[in-house]
């Protein structure tokens, strides 16, 4: 307790403040991780629903997913050949 | 009389699953019901010893699920305590003996027999996990308080709530002096991140060892704090919901809570 006091004084946090923030970010970092089926299938139907409307390049077709510290972003990356004009 | 199958489990080894399943069996035995437990670790079991029932053993589980005998003939019942009966793991069989249907095959006939089964769960989500938490009803998941075993509870809680059930969780082994310190994760801090309902808080007990070392049952040590932790969860599952949550407290802060009370010190 005495302990606990001093650290406060000195603006240090305690160990048990560190694993519970880091927990906080493994949790949701491991929640946000996906396997590579889920990958996959993503993969096929972002380049079917894009295609219903461009006309785009599917061999150049990049998809990833990007973290940093504090985010997961999804990147999705096509060239467009052509769109598709509606009837 | 259909009973109920809770299982125990964690995620990580070694975090306290044998140690809560022989003391909450022993202890809703004492309460007066009749109680399966069943050590799931096929090719590693230890319920057997920690109960001191290890020379008693000729049928297994994987005996029960093959149809090789009935759940009567393979309970062993506890020499101390009335009621208690284990059903102990096969030691030879390879991890894929038992399959989670063959488990919930023989679940009727364990609800039949008893009020309450526990499923004494391996470590890790694998086979051995999968056949624990199949035909269970209730689950309990048992973690201490560090970083690791935290985020294997969260594994497996969202795994049971995949599964529809909504489970409970142990902190075992706290060191109240460390976490007043700030070195230890506290209980609040634990639920908060695991967003889960309490069972109950389990002191760090030399007790639990020289239990393990005798084969006496802890709940029956008068003096153990870890024994009686276990009484009143085994009490809380048994639907005494109301009975009060007990924090553990160093001696430091039993002593200083006293004077405050006498007026004296602070
Ligand atoms: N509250 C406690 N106080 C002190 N020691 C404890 C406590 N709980 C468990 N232990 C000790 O921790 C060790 C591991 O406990 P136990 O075997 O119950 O864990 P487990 O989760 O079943 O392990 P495994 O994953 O290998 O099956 C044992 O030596 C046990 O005596
Ligand atoms: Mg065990």
């Amino acid at each position: 307790m005495l302990g606990g006091f001093f650290r406060k004084v000195a603006g240090k946090s305690s160990s048990r403040d560190v694993a519970k923030k880091r927990l906080k970010f493994t949790l949701i970092y491991d929640k946000l991780e996906v396997n590579d089926d889920v990958l996959n299938n993503l993969h096929r139907d972002i380049v079917e629903v894009i295609s219903r409307y461009f006309e785009i390049d599917k061999d150049a077709f990049k998809m990833d997913i990007r973290r940093t510290e504090d985010r997961s972003a999804l990147i999705v990356n096509t060239p467009i050949l052509s769109s598709k004009r509606k009837t | 009389m259909s009973g109920k199958i809770i299982v125990i489990t964690s995620g990580k080894g070694g975090v306290g699953k044998t140690t809560a399943t022989a003391s909450i069996g022993a202890a809703l035995a004492l309460e007066g019901k009749k109680v399966a437990v069943v050590d799931m670790d096929i090719g590693l079991r230890n319920l057997d010893v920690v109960m001191g029932l290890e020379n008693r053993i000729v049928f297994n589980i994987v005996d029960i699920v093959n149809g090789r005998c009935k759940v009567k003939q393979a309970a062993i019942k506890d020499r101390r305590i009335d009621n208690l009966f284990l059903i102990p793991a096969s030691q030879s069989d390879n991890k894929d003996a038992l399959t989670p249907e063959g488990v919930v095959g023989v679940s009727e006939e364990l609800k039949e027999e008893f009020d309450y089964t526990l499923m004494d769960c391996p470590a890790g989500i694998e086979q051995g996990f999968e056949n624990s938490i199949a035909a269970a009803d209730e689950a309990v998941v048992v973690c201490t308080p560090d970083v690791s075993a935290v985020r294997d509870a969260d594994r497996v809680i969202g795994l049971l709530y995949a599964r529809s059930i909504t489970p409970k969780l142990i902190v075992n082994r706290i060191v109240p002096l460390m976490v007043e310190r700030g070195d230890m994760l506290s209980h609040e801090d634990m639920v908060d991140v695991l967003s889960v309902e309490l069972a109950g808080l389990v002191p760090m007990d030399d007790n639990v060892v020289v239990s393990t070392n005798t084969g006496v049952p802890l709940v029956l040590q008068k003096e153990s704090k870890a024994g009686s932790a276990f009484r009143r969860i085994a009490r809380r599952l048994n639907g005494q919901n109301d009975l009060p949550i007990v924090v553990p407290q160093s001696q430091d802060r039993f002593w200083k809570k006293i004077g405050s009370r006498l007026g004296i010190g602070r």
